[in-house]
């Protein structure tokens, strides 16, 4: 009988802050994820919570974790060299197969990006088949502004949109206002062709999926991925289930076509 | 007319503002009657009095309009209410149909107590009649009354002797979701004396009352109640010199060590009353030798038992209307 | 086969299989009710039959001796974690047939949701042994036959009390006690077929009852304390929490503890966003998943109709009421 809860251990590889309150670790570990998925990080005696993958190459992993609580909190502390304890991968990602030979959307949220990131990256190395990538990006200021680095070197292959809600700082060089605004003035050229992903705070998904609407998206081209409360990863704890769906289980990742359906 | 108004008095009965008219005092240890009481009380107040009764608030009842020379056959149609109150819980009443003995120490009130009420820690009404059983007949003017938690509903912060009932808490840890709804409620409507580490509930003894709280809004009943316990609030008063709320003088005592300290409290009494003046109450004896000599004399062969605890000194406080000037 | 037997006789059988098993039963424990001066039935450790509680419905369901309130799954010290030892003695449960129902749900969810059997659950259930006791009337509130958890046929005994007689029908291989210590006896089983509250399942629920202003009422009424939820067979939900001991910061635990969705902070995400603050949407939540989404799932509804949700609630809310609310208005929604 194997114990579904066991951890095990993965060196940090290295820690690199993104802003104040957002670090990326990347792991040492053979773990075959896919981009979407999410593992239980966990420290002993601290806690355990699921944390999507950001990205994944061979022999690592990385994560960008917010500092929002006990355990997060305590992972900031941690350096190179450290342990911290992982188990999953779970849930299911990207339908990754779906986007091939397609142009795909993203328009994401603040942490949103987190997620979604391994697609980028892996686009941009050209083993995604997918034809045509755009970027939104909407944050609070610039100073959580996520990935710079590699947001610098992405657009080189992708058009990327930034927009802040409040420039705090005088000489931000992108636009201002909702990531709705960005979707608004995009000119979609081919409609039948072209998959959105949408992943951010609910409310942005919401506003954010009107707008796809609006311009002709249809409902069964748009993914999500959501965010709930989960203590197991594995269809037991409870937490994550919305009717009769578990969000470890069969999510995090939806259709919107079934994200849709799904009431709190 | 001559009457021994001293006499009349013991006898439960009142001197009133009509001369030659009296009023009769009902005992209702605990506030709990059988109602076929009431076809007594209605019988004495139709057949002798004005019809009327006044309910009291030490829960007795006053039935006013008696013509003085009455008082003996009302004390025999009164036999079956000291019957079947007073003899039946083992008070020793010498004469049946000579009416009460005693209106000294007046009639021991409760509150509804547990049979009734969800937040009672202690049958109230039970125990007033074991206290009326200890301490009845008895001249010594002395107000005892028995609430079932520290809500207090019957007021016992206002008597000489105030029962208040307590649960002793004990926690199951495994038993424990950590839903918090004891520590919220505790700081919400008691003292704040829980609080939650590493997911469980801790709880400070010495902040807490016993109010039994945390034990019903638990869902899960790692909260239960151990033993009865009670505290003893002392000295509360009306009055036309020195009105105040009782003080604590002992908490986290058995049923025992209660009763003990009342029987002490009457050979206190006889110890110190000046028995120059018409009657004293209790309270302005304690204010007379000290609380130190009160707390030593009714805790004689008290057992405190393993968690009570004893006032170690008292303020009573209160205000005195003769050093109060507030209107300038 | 069947047995009859003594009370002496019958706690006999119970002394001899004692040896290989941990008996559990409801048992009235005086003095531990929420109110002073009344008495709590749980489920716990008993030696003989007499402890058993036969008159009143346990407070509690029988799913925490498989289900642990507090469960510790881990132990940390400075170079790892260890798992707890278990004990390899069987168990025996004394249930109703509602009760003994239960189990299987508990099963779906633990051994059956998703790729992965939890295995602590696991190793506690296959050591079960079930003897059910004969309702004969059962209790207040309960609507066992409406959920149609009035039979369990898969007992390893069943169980019969009369006067102080007790029968049974015994399948398992316990059975040489038995033949000890009883006379055989002709014996089947009976189960209830009728109850005072009788509740009407919805076929299906329309996704307009979801947001419907019937669970208003609910908002407005439940107060969230989740005894719904602790005292319902069904329930499995739990949340993890780590700890380290306070007298060794260096070592710790990892344990899980039965959770509420009834209760505030079960959809709350570190952060501060909660998913689900209504209580009347909690209500929805709670009664879909009993009576509509785990049928979805696994064909057959959740709750089994034990009742104890409405013996229990403080605010005097319905459980059977509810489903029934939930019927009348898929009818009239659905045409």
């Amino acid at each position: 009988m194997s114990n579904p809860y066991s951890s095990f251990k993965a060196s940090i590889l290295s820690v690199k802050p993104q802003t104040d309150i957002d670090y990326t670790f990347r792991l040492a570990t053979d773990l075959k994820v896919s981009s979407g998925q999410f593992v239980e990080v966990s420290i002993p005696r601290v806690g355990e919570a699921p944390i999507s993958v950001s990205d994944f190459g061979e022999g690592w992993i990385e994560m960008t974790i917010r500092r929002a609580g006990k355990l997060t909190d305590v992972i900031h502390e941690m350096i190179q060299g450290k342990h911290l304890y992982i188990r999953g991968p779970y849930g299911n990602g990207f339908p990754m197969d779906k986007f091939k030979g397609k142009n795909l959307i993203i328009a994401a949220g603040g942490t949103g990006l987190a997620p979604v990131k391994s697609i980028i990256s892996s686009f941009n190395q050209g083993i995604t088949g997918i034809k045509d990538l755009t970027l939104l990006a909407g944050f609070k200021t610039p100073a959580d502004v996520l990935f710079r680095d590699e947001i610098s070197k992405w657009h080189e292959n992708i058009q990327i949109e930034i927009t802040v809600d409040n420039d705090d700082t005088g000489n931000w060089p992108g636009g201002t206002g909702l990531i709705t605004g960005l979707i608004e003035q995009m000119d979609i050229a081919n409609l039948e062709q072209t998959e959105v992903i949408i992943v951010g705070p609910p409310v942005m998904i919401k506003f954010s999926y009107l707008e796809f609407i609006k311009k002709g998206i249809r409902k069964e081209n748009v993914w999500v991925s959501f965010e709930r409360k989960m203590c197991c990863g594995i269809g037991k704890c409870g937490h994550c289930k919305i009717d009769g769906t578990y969000v470890c289980l069969e999510g995090p990742v939806f259709n919107y076509a079934k994200a849709e359906q799904l009431v709190d | 007319m001559d009457i021994n108004t001293k006499q009349l008095r013991k006898n439960a009965f009142r001197v009133t503002k009509n001369r030659g008219m009296t009023a009769l005092r009902i005992r209702v240890p605990g506030g709990n009657l059988e109602v076929k009481y009431f076809d007594v009380i209605k019988k004495v107040a139709e057949n002798f009095g004005n019809g009327r009764v006044h309910i009291t608030t030490r829960q007795g009842f006053e039935v006013p309009g008696i013509p003085m020379e009455k008082i003996p056959e009302v004390n025999r149609m009164i036999a079956p209410i000291l019957d079947g109150i007073e003899t039946a819980v083992g008070v020793e009443i010498p004469d049946l149909n000579s009416g009460y003995p005693a209106a000294g120490t007046r009639n021991v009130s409760a509150c509804i107590g547990n049979s009734v009420c969800p937040f009672a820690n202690l049958n109230s009404g039970e125990v007033a009649l074991k206290i009326e059983k200890l301490i009845y007949p008895n001249d010594y003017h002395v107000k005892i009354a028995v609430t079932g938690c520290p809500n207090d509903c019957i007021k016992a912060h206002m008597q000489d002797i105030g029962i208040i009932g307590m649960a002793l808490p004990v926690y199951d840890s495994y038993r424990c979701i950590g839903c918090g709804a004891c520590v919220k409620n505790c700081r919400r409507v008691a003292t704040g004396a829980l609080s939650i580490s590493n997911y469980k509930v801790k709880r400070d003894h010495r902040r807490c009352i016993g109010c039994g709280e945390c034990i019903l809004k638990c869902p899960t009943s790692a909260w239960t109640r151990e033993d009865k316990y009670y505290r003893l609030v002392i000295m509360g008063r009306t009055g036309k010199k020195n009105p105040r709320i009782a003080q604590t003088f002992l908490e986290w005592v058995a049923e025992e060590a209660v009763m003990k300290v009342i029987a002490n409290m009457y050979q206190y009494i006889d110890n110190h009353i000046d028995r120059s003046l018409p009657k004293e109450h209790v309270g302005y004896i304690v204010d007379r030798t000290g609380y130190p000599v009160f707390r030593q004399e009714v805790l004689l062969g008290v057992d405190l038992g393993q968690l009570g605890r004893v006032a170690e000194s008292i303020n009573f406080g209160g205000y005195f209307y003769e050093r109060t000037n507030i209107f300038g | 086969m069947g047995f009859e037997f003594t009370m002496d006789s019958f706690n006999k059988v119970l002394e001899d299989i004692s040896k290989n098993f941990i008996f559990y039963a409801p048992r009235r424990i005086p003095g531990k009710g929420a109110f002073s001066d009344t008495d709590v039935v749980v489920y716990q450790e008993v030696e003989g039959f007499g402890q058993i509680e036969l008159d009143e419905k346990s407070r509690f369901s029988p799913k925490e001796v498989i289900n642990p309130i507090t469960q510790t799954l881990f132990y940390f010290n400075e170079n790892g974690y260890t798992e707890p030892e278990t004990n390899n003695k069987g168990i025996i449960i004394f249930c109703r047939p509602c009760d003994a129902n239960s189990f299987k749900r508990l099963d779906e969810i633990f051994l059956n949701n998703g790729p992965f059997k939890d295995s602590y659950y696991e190793s506690l259930r296959r050591k079960v042994k079930i003897f059910v006791i004969e309702c004969v009337q059962g209790f207040e509130n309960c609507f066992c036959v409406s959920m149609g958890t009035n039979r369990f046929d898969d007992y390893d005994a069943f169980i019969r009390v009369a006067e102080d007689r007790i029968t049974c029908d015994v399948k398992d291989n316990l059975l040489p006690a038995f033949v000890k210590h009883g006379i055989s006896a002709e014996m089947r089983p009976d189960f209830i077929s009728e109850n005072a509250v009788k509740v009407a399942i919805p076929d299906q629920v329309n996704k307009t009852i979801f947001t419907h202003e019937m669970w208003r009422e609910y908002s407005e009424r439940c107060i969230a304390c989740g005894r719904c939820t602790v005292v319902c067979p069904t329930c499995t939900c739990f949340t993890m929490q780590d700890i380290f001991y306070e007298d060794n910061h260096k070592c710790g635990e990892r344990r899980r503890v039965w959770a509420s969705c009834m209760i505030d902070g079960f959809t709350e995400v570190a952060g501060g966003h909660d998913f689900r603050p209504d209580k009347g949407m909690r209500m929805r939540f709670k009664a879909m998943h009993k009576i509509y989404d785990f049928r979805k799932r696994f064909g057959y509804n959740m709750c089994v109709g034990c009742g104890r949700c409405d013996d229990v609630c403080p605010e005097y809310i319905s459980f059977s009421n509810c489903i029934n609310k939930v019927s009348a208005l898929s009818r009239e929604v659905n045409g």
